[in-house]
């Protein structure tokens, strides 16, 4: 994927500024970007959500049905997370079956989702071991100013809230809202040497996309983590890093909870 | 036995001792590869046991010709780049003469590498008294690591071979070696290289390697 | 497979280990002849082979990087290796490890001293158990020294699960399907000391106290790990030697 030269230009910028303890934005260290939440734009889904995070947006759509669950949850629903980049959303972005960003990018978010138990799948269970609701969360970027991740991270659990599962289309009762038992949020930093930089934009992964993500459930447990990027992370940064994205976990929450007017 | 080493092995506290095989972090002095500790008066080095080899100026090497192009031949020197030997490095290469009835695809030829820019393009030369086209003799192979021992401190392996054997030998540092004379004697020389390659990190090889020529050329006789 | 009762019952888990044991593990050298280095692993019940080649010329060309090598990374499930088929070929899974593993990778070989060039890393996973990836990078990281790929220092990894509370090392299968969380680590390890965090994943539960417990306890088993990786790297200097002796 080629580098976008504008991009790459600010890399200095970037560096010089941080050598004076500043971002190029005037944000804090451990500063999100403004988060916009806009819920329940596609009518067509179940559930959807627009989410700018800074310049970044991302629209995640919830698709439901019923289907047949896994056999070792043969009481469960199911939840699967895809991500697609298009094209329209870089100049890096290219056009194809999911590459490695994709996937991991879906693979985290979905480990946030599904380790803090946000949806309640015991609900979901139409006929054990025969009907279950399937949930496909699937996150469409539209614009990527950077940490794509933690705006898709917002947008599915949002979509998810704002989700009414169809049950009267499959002639399975009367819709209902999807349960939610936990809102997730994931904080990604950007490591640099022995700093590091929350929610990191475009221009500040000119440097290199040597990220870490936390993913906090709403009692302060860390739910994932995923170290990104070819960099080597000291045991001491690690632990501020996890203290930080806990700190700041709970000030996105909020934000989101006073935005997505269900909860 | 001597001293093994692996990457990320401390070896120093003084950078300036710092030479091949090794790299310097925060003052200290590491291993970046595995082999052999070695340690003089003024520097520390790692003698590697493994890796490809890696083109450097000066280096006597000895490599296949790949590719006839226009001004000259690709030619593959056992190494993660191609070299190129421009035809005005090639002394055999006259006016009037095709470029593939001087030097064609799959021919041997023993050159030496001339130079190498930041971007790994190696150009090699073959005006050089050592330099010619291999059309006799015998090519064996070793893993490149261990050509320092096949050679021996200041040569003296490779004259131990040359004398008792009485064969042309020319090592390339990329781990292609020419053998030519008796064909006998050159099947010696051969196994004798190969347990220099086996056994490149124990003590005492010198003499161990003279005693074995001694005795298969008793054999033989 | 179900979900057993208790995992830890006096003390002990379900094969018998110490919360802070690991699973008995293997290590061969140089196993295959026409890589440029190889190791095979067996760490509980995995059997994993890791090849590499190079560094060696880039093709297709445009992935070539003039400034330095370029790294790939590719880990593997055969067919048989789970007990149910695995269809041949990458899966997302797959393609998430093999990211994170070569991106653990690029952070200790020395890229810059072989611009434009390759240095592939071949896992293959012949059977699976719990923490095929940390195998994977173990088996890796011997067959680059095997090589001679200069790199920084050796990379060494181990996961940590949390069963009933209690953080284990080296998860078995039971613990990793049912757990309430697993953390896969990667650490450089220089001088003989662990030095920093190569790799790290997590999913499940933990609280910020515990991440750091599951540290140490992965940092005790990673330092056993690397001196059975150095022993099996060593051993076929000292055989050679025996021999002519």
């Amino acid at each position: 994927m080629p580098e976008d030269i504008l991009v790459d230009i600010k890399k200095d910028y970037v560096l010089s500024k941080l050598r004076d303890n500043e971002r190029i934005d005037g944000r804090k260290f451990d500063e999100f970007r403004k988060v916009e939440i806009k819920t329940g734009i596609i009518e067509k889904a179940e559930g959807s959500a627009l989410v700018k995070l800074g310049n970044t947006q991302v629209l995640v759509g919830i698709k439901m049905q019923p289907g047949e669950p896994f056999p070792d949850t043969p009481d469960k629903g199911i939840i699967i997370v895809n991500a697609e980049l298009v094209p329209l959303a870089s100049p890096t972005f290219e056009p194809g079956p999911p590459d490695e960003i994709s996937i991991e990018l879906a693979r985290v978010v979905d480990r946030g989702i599904r380790e803090s138990e946000a949806v309640d799948l015991s609900k979901l269970c139409i006929e054990a071991g025969k009907n279950v609701w399937m949930v496909f969360v699937d996150i469409h970027a539209l614009d990527d100013d950077g940490n794509l991740l933690d705006a898709s991270a917002i947008a599915s659990i949002a979509a998810l809230m704002n989700t009414k599962v169809p049950a009267s289309r499959f002639g399975l009762g009367g819709d209902f809202e999807l349960p939610i038992n936990d809102v997730p949020i994931s904080v990604t930093s950007l490591v640099v040497g022995d700093k590091f930089l929350v929610d990191p934009s475009r221009d500040e992964l000119s440097i290199g996309n040597t990220t870490l993500t936390v993913t906090v459930d709403r009692d302060d447990n860390i739910v994932a983590m995923q170290k990104s990027g070819d960099y080597l992370l000291s045991e001491s940064l690690l632990d501020q890093i996890v203290e930080a994205s806990i700190r700041v976990s709970r000030k996105i929450r909020e934000n989101l909870l006073s935005q997505v007017s269900k909860c | 036995m001597r001293k093994i080493v692996l990457p990320g092995d401390l070896l120093a506290s003084n950078p300036k001792l710092a030479g091949y095989g090794t790299y310097v972090e925060g003052d200290k002095v590491y291993a970046r590869i595995i082999g052999i500790y070695e340690q003089t008066d003024n520097s520390i080095r790692v003698i590697p046991l493994k890796g490809k080899y890696n083109p450097s100026a000066g280096d006597t090497i000895i490599g296949i010709v790949r590719e006839v192009i226009s001004n000259g031949w690709n030619v593959d020197i056992n190494s993660p780049y191609q070299a190129f030997l421009p035809v005005s490095e090639n002394p055999e290469a006259k006016p009037g003469k095709k470029l593939n009835e001087v030097l064609d695809i799959g021919d041997a030829i023993i050159a030496k590498v001339m130079s190498i820019d930041p971007r790994m393009r190696v150009t090699i030369t073959m005006k050089d008294k050592i330099c010619r086209a291999i059309r006799f003799g015998r090519i064996v192979a070793i893993n490149p690591a261990r050509v320092p021992r096949v050679i021996g401190k200041k040569g003296s392996m490779i004259k131990l071979i040359k004398s008792e054997l009485d064969v042309q030998i020319v090592v390339g540092q990329n781990g292609l070696i020419w053998l030519n004379g008796d064909r006998k004697k050159v099947a010696i020389a051969e196994e004798v290289i190969y347990i220099i390659e086996e056994e490149a990190h124990t003590d005492g090889l010198t003499d161990r390697v003279g005693e074995f020529i001694r005795r298969r050329k008793n054999v033989q006789t | 497979m179900s979900r057993p009762d208790k995992f830890i019952i006096d003390g002990k888990r379900l094969d018998g280990r110490l919360p802070d044991q690991l699973r008995p593990i293997k290590i061969e050298v140089d196993v295959l002849k026409r890589a440029d280095g190889s190791c095979y692993i067996e760490m509980g019940k995995n059997k994993v082979v890791a090849a590499v080649y190079g560094p060696r010329e880039a093709f297709p060309r445009h992935i070539q990087d003039p400034s330095k090598v370029v790294v790939r990374y590719r880990y593997n499930m055969a067919p048989f290796s789970v007990e149910e088929r695995k269809r041949p070929g990458p899966d997302r899974r797959s393609i998430e490890i093999s990211k994170v593993s070569k991106e653990a990778f690029e952070a200790v070989i020395m890229k810059e001293l072989f611009p434009r060039s390759v240095v592939d890393i071949f896992v293959e996973v012949l059977q699976a158990d719990a923490g095929s990836r940390t195998a994977c990078i173990n088996a890796a990281s011997v067959a680059l020294v095997d090589a001679g790929i200069p790199m920084k220092g050796m990379l060494t990894s181990v996961a940590v699960a949390k069963v009933d509370g209690v953080l284990v090392l080296d998860p078995m299968k039971e613990e990793d399907n049912f757990g309430e969380a697993d953390m896969p680590f990667a650490f450089l390890i220089r001088g003989g000391k662990i030095e920093s965090v190569a790799l790290l994943q997590m999913d499940g539960r933990m609280t910020r106290t515990e991440i750091k417990e599951a540290l140490n306890l992965a940092k005790k088993g990673a330092m056993e790990i690397y001196n059975l990786q150095r022993e099996a790297i060593m051993k076929q200097f000292v055989e050679g030697g025996e021999e002519n002796a």
